[in-house]
């Protein structure tokens, strides 16, 4: 217990990305399991700042929509605790907690009117009569649904049911919207446009939002900064640009946009940069977190960052061979064959690959920044 | 009729073989629920077919006999009070099985549905050694007790059924968005349960309107029941008003039936 | 970093469990909370009073609270010798009889001392009578004039073994067992054995039933299944009305159908099947069909809830396999059939066990089930111990096979309707 407080105060102490302002949110050392045996979140460190865009990306079952229940009140942590403005809220009932909550199959009041749906959050907080009645379509006309407020839930297209949802979980001006994978059941254009209408919505009205998605274009279409979960653990936590460039492990890398993962040994590091060998002894500099010297190190390198030699500035230059072109329209793909006998994927602009034919040898140049030496 | 399209011959003469055994089963069932109306409006007092003139008289009989009417109002009383408290207790047990977090669920669960399937002598006995130790027996109160016994169950069972389509993520939704539990139950779980609870209340009434054993041992010539009467009388001598209680005892559980499936009904729509 | 946060959750994993319990015990006794009035309230309207009543089978307090001075007189004395008590004891039952015969408490004592001898109650009553004739002197020989059994220690020893506040008399007459005057455990006479007839004849019944429930229910459910959804609705519709109808009407149905002047017979005679009338009320067969009657719905409708869950491809499967008709359906659908037919069996075999109504109503005295027992020996002998033995009995096969429904089917999978 008491070695317990003390490593608290010492995380606590850690200087904190935005000192400027309090954080909304801050999660420390949270653990969650449901069974006693797993850990469905095994350390969460997490500070959500105010006024942020927060997204939450990671594969199925890799305890985001866990985490989001701990913070709305509806899962107790097993271990450590939430911090809402600065107030540990173990003992806070969701109904006290002033949290919006978006869930993943809207959960409307199927036996109520779209106006009855929005307008609960107002009962309980004694706005009624006629402010109540415009602030709901104030909340309605703010989604689009002006006009629909008399029909029931089951009488509205998904999308509309998600404007609903949302316009409820907003219509109280929470301090905090949480959103459970709000447009995993829209189509694809549907859930373009709704990515869009979230996000003016939120900056619109500054409010702070936690938004889960396992979908990455998602994350980094909406996002001021996203935190990717696998495992029970946030595998790094970043804004999108940082987290496409510079990702720090192999799984995230994996996990955002296409990536050619290949084995190699570390041999040194010289002005920031690192040096690593191949399979087949080709020389390459990289950039990475950490260049610990360990023995399952990659490389990553996305395949629209390899562009063809043309002789300029790139610090790795690199023979291929082509083994086959599939031509997309706009781009063209390439699968190489290079350090012996690696496969990796190239994407260029199709005019550019044009002139790149299958079976021939190829010269292909990418920087140091795109060359990313990840552990595990 | 009924069978797949690559059937051969000798399965078609199986098949239509299993379809009339079948229609006469379900005839075995429901035939013997015919003979006692026709019984209780016929004129004669001796069972016999075919009915010769027809007669309300052993209805009248049976509105005009104190002992009858008493034993009916006796009937409706108990049955409603043992419904308000079988519905009441259920409900609230249902919903505390229902959350995920319940202890020892099986072992609840076994003790909540025994009164289903224990012999009614045994619990009818029990009752009336340990009623009678606090003065309950002969008294409405006893009986209305032990049958609310019976009944918990079937509220218990309806109710959780109710629940197991209910998404709990309305009640989350409902906290989040500032009512607190009782509030959530009464604005958006109860509303969407209460057919679920409409129906246990129409079984739990049905289950004392029609009980016997219980009421035999329990009840003292005041709080006789309905079907206390009506037994006593068979093995007594079996009479054409004992057809028209039981044709009256029919109309009341067909009523119960058909208005749990209008329920039903109503909440699929 | 990654490293040492995953090594610290793994030093704490002893803990987990402790730390879950302790995050969710709030909502635990909350969902706890709700069931809670339901649960004390059949606990105390419910087990609390049959568990007493149960208690009734082993309980004995006749001896000791009528002939507490007798009993203590014997407590020195070796039952087993071949010697009555001292004068001592005889002093003390004359003592003890005397207050009876002020309480009212003396027949009482006769027919529960009846139960381990006959003739019992006639001695009793006989010292009872004659209280007033007793001399001053020695009054073993006094009581040996009334009967001579009193000089003999075995009736002594009957009385001294019934002083004890539990008796296993009742529970062994149950299964036919006695216990001797020196206390050893026998059969009793061949004639006197009813009891382990009537279990056997109980689960007789209850087995036919169950079987004939089968065998009509099964097809029924399966042509059920099959049947277009406006005629299912129908048939559906034939299966639960019966089910909602009163267990008495029903019954009163099959009385007015099975008499020998009943509807069945008048049939057969019009239809010239029969010429003279058939005896079917009072008999086995009348019983056994009015409760596969009463107990098909509850057959029928698990095995048909299984069956509509059966996809329509498996047999299409097995027949495009090369399967014949009669083979794809005993070795492909009819096992899958099998989790239906064990719950809806079970239940029926076990609500068979209890059935008292029908019994009495339509049965013979030869069709009496141990409910019937159960019932007479309270309402016509006041027989509390023996009735309560019975329920015992009765209780533990419910509840063994209600632990087997519980096992193989689960409370939570009981539908009603
Ligand atoms: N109520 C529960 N009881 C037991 N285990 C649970 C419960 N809820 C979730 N889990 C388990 O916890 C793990 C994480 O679940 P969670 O729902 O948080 O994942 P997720 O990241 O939201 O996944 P998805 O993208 O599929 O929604 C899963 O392995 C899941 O099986
Ligand atoms: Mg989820």
């Amino acid at each position: 217990m008491n070695t317990m407080t003390l490593e608290r105060r010492r995380l606590g102490d850690e200087p904190s990305p935005t000192p400027a302002a309090s954080p909304m949110v801050v999660f420390e050392r949270v653990q969650k399991t449901y069974d006693g045996r797993t850990l469905v979140v095994e350390d969460l460190n997490l500070a959500v700042r105010r006024g942020e865009f927060l997204t939450m990306l990671g594969p199925s079952g890799s305890g985001k929509t866990t985490t989001l229940m701990m913070l709305g009140g509806f899962e107790q942590p097993t271990n450590g605790r939430i911090l809402l403005e600065g107030q540990a809220v173990e003992r806070l009932p969701p109904e006290r907690r002033d949290i919006g909550f978006v869930f993943q199959n809207y959960a409307l009041f199927p036996h109520m009117t779209v106006a009855d749906n929005v307008g609960f959050p107002l009962r309980y907080r004694g706005i009624r009569g006629a402010e109540a009645a415009r602030r709901v379509a104030e909340a309605l006309a703010m989604v689009r649904l002006d006009g629909l407020g008399e029909r029931r839930p089951a009488q509205l297209s998904g999308g509309q049911q998600q404007r609903v949802a949302l316009a409820r979980a907003m219509v109280f001006k929470p301090k905090l919207i949480l959103m459970d994978e709000p447009l995993g059941a829209l189509d694809k254009q549907l859930r373009e446009h709704m990515q869009i209408e979230i996000r003016r919505i939120q900056q619109q009205l500054g409010i702070t939002m936690v938004y889960v998605t396992h979908d990455q274009s998602e994350a980094l279409t909406m996002s001021d900064r996203i935190a990717v979960f696998n495992d029970g653990r946030i595998q790094q936590l970043s804004d999108p640009v940082t987290l496409y460039d510079r990702p720090e492990n192999r799984f995230v890398a994996g996990f955002i946009g296409d990536n050619n993962t290949l084995p190699c040994e570390f041999l040194g590091s010289e002005n920031g940069l690192a040096f690593v060998r191949m399979k087949d002894g080709t020389r390459l500099a990289a950039s990475g977190p950490a260049h610990p010297a360990r023995s399952d190190l990659t490389v990553s390198l996305r395949p629209e960052r390899l562009g063809l030699d043309d002789a300029g500035s790139a610090e790795n230059r690199i023979k291929a061979r082509v083994l086959d072109k599939t031509f997309l329209g706009d781009r063209v793909r390439l699968t190489l064959e290079a350090f012996g006998t690696e496969r990796l994927v190239a994407s260029l602009p199709a005019a550019e690959g044009a002139a790149v034919l299958p079976g021939r040898d190829v010269g292909m140049a990418f920087s140091a920044a795109d060359c990313r030496l990840l552990a595990r | 009729m009924w069978l797949p399209a690559y059937a051969t011959r000798s399965e078609r003469l199986c098949r239509l073989a299993v379809v009339l055994f079948a229609f006469a089963v379900l005839a075995f069932l429901i035939g013997p629920l015919f003979v006692v109306f026709p019984l209780s409006v016929s004129k004669d007092p001796f069972f016999t077919f075919p009915i010769r003139e027809y007669s309300w008289r052993w209805y009248a009989d049976f509105f005009q006999n104190a002992r009858w009417m008493h034993s009916l109002v006796n009937s409706l009383v108990a049955a409603a009070a043992s419904t308000l408290i079988a519905t009441f207790l259920g409900t609230l047990a249902a919903l505390g099985i229902s959350r995920p977090g319940f202890p020892a669920r099986k072992a609840v669960m076994a003790l909540m549905i025994s009164p289903m399937i224990m012999p009614v002598v045994i619990v009818a006995v029990g009752a009336y050694m340990f009623f009678g130790s606090l003065g309950l027996t002969n008294t409405r109160t006893g009986l209305v007790l032990a049958h609310a016994a019976l009944a918990i169950p079937f509220v218990v069972v309806t109710v959780l059924s109710a629940l197991s389509t209910y998404d709990s993520n309305l009640s989350r939704a409902g906290a989040s968005l500032g009512a607190g539990p009782v509030s959530v139950f009464f604005a958006v779980t109860l509303p969407l349960i209460l057919p679920g609870i409409v129906s246990g209340a129409l079984l739990a009434f049905a289950v004392s309107f029609d009980e016997v054993i219980v009421a035999l041992f329990l009840t003292g010539a005041d709080q006789r029941t309905l079907p206390v009467q009506m037994f006593s009388g068979i093995r007594d001598q079996i009479n054409p008003t004992i057809m028209a209680a039981a044709s009256l005892l029919t109309t009341v559980s067909i009523a119960l039936f058909v208005l749990l499936n209008l329920i039903r009904r109503v909440k699929r729509a | 970093m990654t490293q040492t946060l995953s090594l610290t959750s793994s030093a704490s994993a002893p803990n987990l469990r402790a730390a879950l319990r302790r995050a969710e015990r709030p909502g635990r006794l909350g969902a706890l909370a709700l069931a809670l009035p339901a649960l004390l309230f059949l606990i105390v309207t419910f087990a609390a009073p049959i568990g007493l009543f149960l208690t009734t089978a082993v309980r004995n307090p006749e001896v000791r609270d009528t002939l507490p001075q007798t009993a203590a007189a014997l407590a020195g004395w070796d039952g087993d010798g071949p010697a009555a008590p001292g004068e001592a004891a005889f002093a003390a039952l004359l003592a003890d009889l005397t207050r009876a015969k002020e309480d009212n408490t003396a027949a009482a004592l006769g027919k529960r001392l009846n139960y381990e001898s006959a003739g019992m109650r006639s001695r009793i009553m006989s010292v009872v009578r004659h209280l007033g004739n007793f001399k001053d002197g020695a009054l073993a020989p006094q009581f040996a004039a009334l009967d001579p059994v009193w000089a003999s220690p075995d009736l002594w020893a009957i009385i001294k073994r019934n002083a004890a506040p539990v008796t296993p008399y009742y529970l062994l007459t149950a299964v036919d067992l006695q216990q001797d005057a020196s206390g050893a455990i026998t059969r009793v006479a061949e004639d006197q054995a009813v009891f382990l007839g009537i279990l056997g004849r109980t689960l007789w019944i209850a087995g036919l039933v169950t079987g004939a429930t089968l065998l009509l229910g099964f097809p029924t459910a399966y042509v059920i299944s099959l049947a277009p959804a406006r005629i299912a609705g129908f048939m559906l519709l034939m299966v639960l009305l019966p089910l909602w109808t009163s267990l008495l009407v029903r019954t009163t149905a099959w009385v007015v159908l099975l008499q020998t002047d009943g509807v069945i017979n008048q049939v057969l005679l019009a239809l010239g099947l029969t010429t003279e009338k058939l005896q079917l009320m009072l008999t086995r067969f009348g019983t056994v069909t009015a409760m596969t009657h009463i107990q098909l719905p509850f057959t029928i409708l698990p095995i048909f809830s299984v069956m509509k869950s059966i996809p329509e491809g498996q047999m299409r499967a097995a027949r495009s396999l090369g399967a014949p008709p009669f083979f794809a359906f005993w070795r492909v659908y009819a096992p899958q059939t099998l989790p239906g037919v064990t719950a809806g069996c079970l239940m029926t075999f076990i609500l068979s066990l209890g059935y008292y109504i029908t019994p009495a109503l339509v049965g013979g005295p030869r069709d009496q089930m141990l409910s019937n027992f159960i019932a007479t020996y309270i309402n016509r002998d006041l027989n509390w111990g023996m009735a309560a033995a019975l329920a015992g009995l009765l209780l533990v096969m419910t509840l063994s096979i209600y632990l087997l429904f519980l096992r193989l089917v689960g409370a939570e999978r009981i539908k009603l309707g």
